[in-house]
């Protein structure tokens, strides 16, 4: 089923985990340290590792730290004792899969293996369905709510207390819930505790740790009655239960919020190079298409309204998606300013005009994105090609340099000679400010 | 009698001169007298995308030079007619873009511009003011044999909107009837308006020979005897990089590229070494033999 790696400086709790993993079909190694464990992951390829938080040495978060670095898809699973339970919280921030506190059933240690590689496979379904046929596989993070991060929620209302739920990364991977075991009214759960345990379909337990401390004064009774609430509404309906908090200000700094839950979550996809999924809204350029507007050929952006008849037309595009003329015009419209005017694609227009001629709009994109590449031009971000000619004309008035040569050759067939004046070219772009342009090395040092 | 200022541009002296010499002759042939003017520089077309003020002031210097001897223009090379006729109707119509221009030029006589000098291409000359009558009277040889398909490029109508709608961008017929009035028979084939890709050769290789094989694939199985174009950097694709692209594609075309001129001056009865045949760089001996001549094939100086 899958590589695990069981990494703890007790031989006897890596032969236990064997022993529970080994019968599932998992293939099971171990390590006896952080040292053994990094040596092991560099020759093989492991799904999920299993390690002890405090180990001499290499520590398990150290050990965490390493392994997200360098091997984004292995999933880290850590074991804490108790009193660990608030690094375990923490570990979780920098990206481990979940921790599951010691002593535990071998049921709970084969419920958080198969959850975390059933959120790895979802992932990579999700990845490859984008790829063939770019729908997004949506994850849903409300904001104004506080993390354990894919894990479990808490939301403060307005007067004091804590509803909390489940994040709907775990319910996903647990699939279909079939029964929920809340807390009593009247318990204290406390963060990176226990607070819910689920039962999903094939009848494995799985452990939700709660992500505040307090007091339970209500739980969620419809859960009881109707399991697939979570499923449906993780963040609504779907709560589980309310709680009169006991240390609020500091278990809202183990959870992660707002702008911190969004670089946190962003940090991942980038380390699984999936960032060009994401823009960052702060780095848009809202006047990029007035800028476009400005140029002799823009002002056609204003009237763009994406249907796409640019694209479909266009022969370039129909060879290499690289230069999808829609796209194009949606990144400026959306102010992707750096984006569009260093890449390599503007450039791979052939001006064959068919979108221009058959815009809905009259956008006259062709037009448009010689608006963009001269913008571009200004900013350095010529490209060599063009920039090659630019230089020949500046240098000899013509692309082509009609020699003596050249020039003997027509005689022969009882063609005209043909004399260039060498410096007309040059005057203009002189006056114009093109030769201190073409002088200036672009941004790549060229 | 017909005149015009002949404009060669960048490409046509250099690495057409099959079509200089084919355009002249036939010109001279049909009564079209053009004028070899001193003073003609580069029509802009390359720069146009990095620095749209150079660009303006390069192809205005080209309209002024015309209009300085009051003579309409020939181009022989789409773009350049696209970027002249572009330029021309925009200074003409500009007054203030028209007066900076002039003083950026350091000119202090004013021009006219669209007011005054009218760019054309030479097939357009050849369908329009030549007329296709005219042009099946002069026919001399029986190219009837003959199956040639038009490749219409992009710069020869679009945008359409500067050419006053002369011929459909879509569905055009222009060419077709040019190549009909010959004798020869016009063919259509998928991809008939797809563009050669030549703008973005030197940008990125794969791309624009890959556009240039579908054309050439298309235009392949109809089963004609040669295709025929109107611009240079058309040609310089389907004729000068045929051999690559058969190379890149596992492909065997052996198609002959001709210059409508080249055609026109076939069937008109101009001897084929005045039409610059020996210069295309795919062998046109197929097409000649079944014409019942054969032309002693010389690498292209």
């Amino acid at each position: 089923m899958s590589d695990v790696l069981i990494v703890d400086d007790e031989k006897v709790v890596c032969r236990s985990c064997e022993r529970i993993l080994g019968p599932d079909g998992h293939d099971v190694d171990s390590a006896l340290s952080g040292q053994e464990a990094l040596d092991k992951i560099e020759k093989k390829k492991y799904n999920v590792v299993i390690t002890d938080l405090k180990m001499p040495g290499i520590t398990g978060m150290e050990l965490l730290e390493a392994v997200k670095e360098r091997y984004q898809e292995v999933d880290v699973i850590m074991i804490t004792g108790y009193a660990s339970i608030d690094t375990a919280v923490q570990a979780m921030r920098l990206g481990a899969f979940d921790y599951i506190p010691k002593p535990f059933t071998p049921d709970e240690l084969k419920a958080v293996v198969v959850r975390a590689l059933e959120r790895r496979r979802l992932l990579d379904e999700a990845r490859e369905k984008t790829m063939r046929t770019r729908v997004m596989f949506e994850y849903t993070m409300p904001d104004e709510l506080y993390y354990l991060p894919e894990h479990a929620w808490a939301k403060v209302e307005k007067d004091g207390t804590v509803r909390a739920g489940m994040d709907d990364v775990f319910q996903k991977s647990v699939g279909d819930i079939v029964q929920i075991r809340l807390p009593s009214t009247g318990d204290q759960v406390e963060q990176g505790g226990l607070f819910v345990e689920i039962q999903d379909s094939s009848r494995r337990t799985h452990k939700l740790w709660s992500p505040v401390s307090g007091k339970v004064i209500q739980t969620n009774d419809d859960l009881l009655e109707d399991t697939t609430l979570v499923n449906r509404e993780p963040y609504g309906a779907g709560w589980m239960i309310r709680v009169a908090p006991s240390n609020l200000e500091n278990d809202l700094k183990n959870l992660m919020y707002g702008e911190a839950l969004i670089k946190w979550w962003l940090n991942r996809e980038i380390i699984e190079k999936k960032e060009d999924r994401y823009l960052q809204v702060s780095a848009l350029d809202p006047k990029f298409k007035y800028e476009i507007a400005e140029e002799p050929g823009g002002e056609g952006i204003k009237y763009c309204f994406a249907c796409g008849v640019c694209s479909a037309s266009c022969p370039v595009r129909e060879i290499d998606e690289a230069y999808n003329p829609r796209k194009i015009i949606r990144m400026a419209l959306l102010g992707m300013r750096q984006e569009v005017l260093q890449s390599d694609f503007i450039w791979l227009c052939s001006t064959c005009y068919t979108c221009a001629e058959r815009c809905p709009q009259g956008v006259g994109f062709t037009d448009v994105i010689n608006a963009i590449k001269n913008i571009a031009a200004r900013e350095g971000h010529i490209h060599p090609a063009l920039k090659m000619q630019a230089e020949l004309l500046e240098k000899q008035g013509t692309l082509y340099e009609i020699e003596d040569f050249d020039n003997r050759k027509r005689e022969k067939m009882g063609l005209p000679k043909i004399h260039t004046d060498k410096t007309r070219i040059s005057d203009i772009f002189k006056t114009t400010g093109f030769k201190q342009l073409l002088e200036k090395k672009d941004n790549d040092g060229v | 009698m017909m005149e015009y200022s002949l404009f060669l541009g960048c490409t046509v002296p250099v690495r057409a001169r099959n079509y200089e010499i084919s355009t002249r002759r036939v010109a001279e042939a049909l009564g079209i007298k053009l004028v070899d003017l001193d003073g003609f520089v580069c029509c802009g077309f390359p720069i146009k995308s990095v620095h749209y003020d150079s660009f303006l002031l390069t192809a205005a210097t080209n309209l002024i030079v015309a209009e300085e001897k009051d003579m309409d223009i020939c181009a022989l090379c789409s773009a350049c007619t696209s970027v002249l006729t572009e330029v021309n109707s925009l200074l003409g119509r500009d007054y203030e873009l028209r007066a900076r221009v002039l003083k950026d030029l350091g000119i202090r006589r004013k021009y006219r511009f669209g007011n005054s000098v009218r760019i054309k291409h030479f097939a357009r000359i050849l369908y329009e003011d030549v007329g296709i009558d005219q042009i099946r009277r002069r026919i001399k040889n029986d190219l009837s044999q003959l199956r040639i398909t038009a490749h219409y490029g992009c710069h020869y109508l679009k945008p359409s909107g500067i050419y006053d709608n002369f011929d459909d961008p879509e569905h055009p017929r222009s060419l077709d009837e040019l190549i009909e009035a010959t004798g020869a028979t016009p063919v259509d084939y998928e991809n008939k308006n797809l563009c050669c890709g030549a703008s973005i050769l030197a940008l990125d290789e794969r791309i624009s020979l890959d556009m240039a094989n579908k054309k050439l694939m298309s235009a392949n199985e109809a089963e004609i005897d040669a295709m025929t174009l109107v611009c240079p950097f058309c040609s310089v694709m389907y004729d000068d990089n045929q051999r690559s692209i058969e190379s890149r594609f596992g492909k065997s075309y052996d198609l002959p590229i001709l210059y409508y001129p080249q055609l026109l001056g076939l069937g008109l009865g101009i001897d084929e070494k005045d039409l610059g045949l020996n210069m295309n760089r795919v062998r046109v001996n197929p097409l000649l033999e079944k014409l019942g001549g054969r032309l002693s094939h010389s690498t292209r100086s």
